[in-house]
């Protein structure tokens, strides 16, 4: 068997939820201009009321369904009724905000479920197929799936469509868009909570696949948005092959001793490197552009 | 907004009073911040350490915001590299606490140019996120480096048997520690204030309206912006080595990134366009917790007060919390010139 | 959840009560049933409750210890006035709570600390102002090596090695591959010194570190089927554990190796998050004897959290570990005269402790006057079964060359030979 072969199908796995979640934050931005921190708040709270109606004894399919309801809920509100108040403020101040609210989910998570050891099994965990030497679980082909159909669809969505346009303007200038007569409030409505049901599901599947812990979920974030830095939080298709090549990358340097301790590091180095060299050349920087 | 703060972004808190008006604050919270110790509380001594350390980070932090238009989300990760030199520094040569510091603030600094070197190149967002990874990677780097605690090897670490930092000759107990951080801070001032006052300062303000403007006018933008940033990190830096001589050791959990991002949304609630608006981030970031925590609320139920708080200042007070304070101050001394 | 919990709890306990309940009463200290009123003793405990993991089960235990002693007769007439603080895994905040508690609340000792960080940030302070830390759960190795700290608990190196040891002498395990966190004074402090036991037998070992926000339990798992070891040891939290283990399960290794762990997954909540696919497969070692036991001290201790704890309170290791912080505490500060309790006057009664035996460890508990502290170096194995755990092993004491100064320790205080 080939040790490569084994190692990168690994990678794919992993890099499949680096992937899922850039996109899904690529999405927000392009949407409404705003880098969400909390996303991995959303999922991860997403996940534990699946885990907490699993153990309630809900029906399986309740169980998918709840996380990417709570997602839309909780981004909703955030959109709907803080998000406005923040809208004349720079990109990175909207940003932080959102670590704000990631705190307050995370806190409420900490309160409702003591820590202790958990684990969210789905029944899709228990069904898999062996690729390159590698078992993997219909639960890990569904995150790469479904990272792949939304980098996929959500490109196509945003350049041709006409609400993705309007997303589109309203992320570009809120200003000159409402002066356009676009619906500003219903197209980030959308917007939030489209975001916010893949955030959703992300967590769920984030929660069977890595663990169902709030704090980690929730501090994901941060790899996560690795990805997109290599997307310059633009285009949806290069954060879903960044998160891929970030995931295999990771998994290769596990084979290599001097450098496996150090692997953690890769969605970070693999985000400067690219962002310096997307920037080389540029002398002068602009107010109005990053 | 951006005019408002080239306009009023010196250290006036109102532009028609005397000369003597403008020291008045900043001594009447010296004299407070100095009685600290004689509360008797080592608690309390300890928290108002780390707001003393702290208000140094955030000062390097609104530098940067308020002078160069640039954000940094990687502040605690430039005082863990403070830390780490400061340490390693005193367990190999026992040299005086000074030297280990100001050594730490000037590795700190060549970083912090380091970072500079993406911000050339862009701003905003983009930068903060390079900034982000850059905090990514640290906080991974340090957990597996560690902090020198005595050990042997160009690490220092050893996994048994602390030794603790020496202090400072002039400072050995907590108190004496303490205010040794608060004629630290002092001087941490007044090196940004001599900076916003010359030259630099003005190449700054030019920069930030127009960086093309400003090479028209003769100036060296490069120099400059690499400049900012290099001041901003070896203020951090003195902050990592002080938070290492207040513990007398450091451990690689203290710098997550969420700190590092936590302490600029804080640098921004608490004002950075005003002189005391790092002293109110660093009140924020270190005294809020732990009066929370000594009320006995937890830990978790903190964090939502925090998080929602955070939103809130954000959402309704553009100029921090220093602004409102400031226009409360001018509308109290019913100046005509009022700041809002 | 914890909230909720706090009523149900009084409730339950009340309805024990009134029913009389088929549970023993509990007995603590003097038992004679009278609220304490005297001049309250401080005493301190700091654990670390906000953070990656809840860790303030022992400090849980030692408060319920104390409410029983309140409330029969404290210590000889005087209340025990207990502050729990809670360090929020930070080492600044555990530096400051560690300030309070022994500068301005001036606590006489510190009894029931579980924590990460505590013990490496405040040893100093604790020599420094002659205080004692009966600790409940260490984790760290700072833990096991000052002047100041004693715990009735192993600690990941001793649990380790303990694992190892078992799997060697009863399951042929010949090259050990030791799955951990890459903190240092935790994860890899065990780990190394379990690497050097193998490498004492002429066997193999190796260690393969984590980084505990780490997504990617892929690569770990495959990192361990490339180790060509034929025994996992799991070294790690519970969480970060039962993330690993579902990894191994989704490549179906159950068969490939065999498995043991360190005391972390020796927890209630273990059994139902593994599942069953490690039913019977996993063996995990014990720093105490098991929580269903039904020794004195075990069931006065199950008593007692029923009666005086939370419902939430986890009953682990580190919660009965805790409570022979708080017993071997109060049974030594009741010697001394209730008018002379001070902080050095504890302290020497503290020191003074020694052969305390229990059915909860394997061997004696005592503190002595030494640079370091680690009464328990012997444990036992435990499997996992449907729904719970079953004794595998008798008490062994743990063969590791770090106890070497600890051993000369004993024979100086005459304890061993």
């Amino acid at each position: 068997m080939n040790i490569y072969g084994l190692f990168i199908a690994s990678g794919l796995a992993v890099g499949a939820l680096y992937a899922l979640g850039g996109v899904g934050l690529v999405l927000l931005n392009r949407a409404t201009g705003i880098l969400n921190f909390a996303y991995g708040a959303l999922g991860a709270l997403g996940a534990m009321l699946a885990w907490q109606a699993m153990q309630w004894g809900a029906p399986e399919p309740l169980v998918w369904l709840l996380p990417i309801f709570v997602g839309a809920f909780f981004s909703l509100a955030f959109g709907r009724y803080i998000a406005p108040h923040l809208s004349q403020r720079e990109p990175v101040v909207k940003a932080v905000a959102t670590l704000g609210f990631a705190i307050v989910i995370l806190g409420f998570m900490n309160l409702i479920w003591i820590d202790t050891p958990r684990k969210l099994s789905l029944t899709t965990d228990t069904i898999s197929l062996n690729f390159a030497g590698l078992r993997v679980t219909l639960t890990r082909l569904i995150a790469f799936g479904l990272a792949l159909t939304v980098a996929l669809s959500m490109g196509v969505f945003l350049a041709r469509t006409r609400t993705g346009l309007m997303m589109r303007s309203i992320a570009a200038d809120r200003d000159v868009a409402a002066l356009l007569g676009t619906p500003i409030r219903r197209v980030e409505t959308l917007a939030w909570g489209l975001s916010g049901a893949l955030a959703g599901f992300t967590g769920l599947l984030f929660g069977s696949l890595v663990r169902l812990d709030p704090a980690t979920l929730t501090f994901l974030v941060i790899p996560m948005i690795a990805t997109t830095v290599v997307g310059r939080l633009q285009s949806i298709p290069i954060t879903f092959v960044a998160g891929l090549v970030i995931g295999v990358i990771e998994s290769l340097m596990t084979l290599y001793k001097p450098l496996a301790p150090f692997r953690a590091m890769t969605p970070f180095v693999v985000a400067i490197i690219t962002l310096m060299w997307l920037q080389r050349g540029r002398l002068l920087t602009f107010a109005n552009e990053d | 907004m951006k005019n408002y703060g080239e306009k009023y972004g010196h250290f006036e808190m109102n532009q028609i009073s005397g000369q003597w008006r403008r020291w008045l604050a900043p001594i009447i919270i010296l004299i407070v911040a100095l009685s600290i110790p004689a509360m008797g509380s080592a608690l309390w001594l300890k928290v108002f350490t780390s707001v003393a350390i702290y208000t140094i980070t955030a000062l390097g932090i609104s530098l940067l915001y308020r002078r160069l238009g640039q954000v940094s989300l990687a502040h605690v990760a430039l005082m863990g590299c403070g830390g780490w030199v400061t340490l390693r520094l005193s367990h190999a040569f026992h040299l005086p606490f000074e030297f280990q510091l100001f050594a730490g603030g000037v590795f700190t600094a060549i970083v912090g140019m380091v970072l500079a070197y993406p911000a050339l190149r862009m701003r905003g967002l983009y930068l903060a996120l390079v900034t982000l990874m850059a905090a990514g990677g640290f906080s991974i780097l340090i957990g597996i480096i560690q902090f020198p605690n005595g050990g042997d090897g160009f690490a220092g670490y050893a996994i048994t048997a602390i030794t603790h930092m020496e202090r400072p000759y002039l400072a050995q107990s907590d108190e004496a520690f303490f205010v040794y951080c608060i004629m630290i801070a002092v001087l941490a001032y007044a090196l940004v204030y001599a900076h916003e006052h010359a030259k630099p300062g003005r190449a700054w303000a030019l920069i930030r309206r127009s960086e093309a403007s400003a090479m028209a006018a003769g100036i060296n933008v490069t120099f400059y912006k690499v400049w900012g940033f290099a001041l901003s990190g070896f203020l951090a830096g003195i902050a990592g080595g002080l938070l290492a001589g207040s513990l007398q050791f450091l451990d690689a959990r203290s710098f997550p990134v969420g700190e590092s991002v936590m302490i600029f949304a804080l640098t921004v609630v608490g004002g950075a366009w005003h002189w005391f608006g790092a002293i109110i981030a660093a009140l924020l970031f270190r005294l809020m917790p732990a009066l929370l925590n000594d009320w006995g609320v937890s830990g978790d139920a903190a964090f939502i007060f925090f998080g929602a708080a955070l939103m809130h200042a954000l959402a309704t007070a553009p100029k921090g919390i220093a602004g409102q304070i400031a226009g409360l101050a001018s509308r109290l001394m019913k100046s005509g010139d009022r700041h809002d | 959840m914890k909230k909720i919990a706090v009523y149900s709890a009084s409730l339950v306990g009340a309805f024990m009560m009134m029913t009389g309940g088929a549970m023993a009463a509990p007995s603590c200290g003097l038992s004679n049933g009278q609220k304490a009123n005297g001049e309250p003793i401080k005493v301190g405990a700091i654990v670390g409750q906000t953070g990656p993991d809840d860790f303030s089960s022992s400090g849980d235990a030692a408060q319920a210890f104390f409410k029983c002693i309140n409330a029969n007769g404290g210590v000889n007439g005087r209340p025990i006035e207990f502050t729990m603080e809670d360090d929020q895994w930070n080492p600044e905040v555990a530096a400051q709570v560690g300030n309070k508690l022994v500068k301005d609340v001036g606590v006489v000792a510190l009894v029931g600390s579980g924590s990460f960080v505590d013990m490496a940030v405040n040893a100093k302070l604790y020599a420094d102002e002659g205080v004692m830390s009966m600790a409940g759960a260490c984790a760290i190795s700072d833990c096991y090596e000052s002047s100041n700290i004693v715990t009735a608990a192993g600690g990941p190196l001793i649990s380790s090695v303990g694992a190892a040891q078992w799997a060697v002498a009863h399951q042929g395990a010949k090259n050990i591959v030791c799955v951990t966190t890459n903190i240092p004074t935790s994860g890899i402090y065990g780990c190394s010194w379990m690497q050097k036991f193998m490498e004492n037998k002429g066997l193999e070992a190796s260690i393969i570190p984590l980084d505990p926000a780490s997504a990617d339990m892929n690569s770990a798992v495959l990192e361990t089927i490339a180790s060509g070891a034929d025994t996992v040891l799991v070294n790690m939290p519970g969480g970060m554990a039962a993330a690993f283990l579902k990894v191994a399960e989704e490549q179906d290794l159950r068969d490939n190796f065999k498995w043991i762990s360190s005391t972390p997954l020796y927890d209630a909540d273990i059994p139902a998050a593994l599942g069953k696919y490690w039913t019977g497969v996993l063996t995990v070692n014990a720093e105490l004897n098991p929580i269903d036991g039904t020794g004195p001290d075990t069931t006065n201790w199950r008593a007692i959290m029923e009666t005086y704890a939370n419902e939430g309170d986890p009953r682990d290791t580190f919660s009965q570990a805790g409570y022979l912080a708080a017993k071997y505490f109060v049974e030594a500060v009741l010697k001394l005269d209730p008018a002379d309790i001070n902080r050095a006057s504890v302290t020497k009664a503290i020191q003074a402790i020694s052969g305390k035996t229990s059915d909860m460890m394997c061997g004696p508990y005592y503190v002595g006057l030494a640079d370091r502290h680690l009464p328990n170096h012997a444990n036992i194995m435990m499997q996992l079964v449907d729904g719970g755990f079953k004794q595998v092993s008798e008490c062994t004491q743990v063969d590791t060359e770090y106890l070497a100064p600890y051993l000369a320790i004993e024979k100086e205080m005459g304890i061993s030979n």
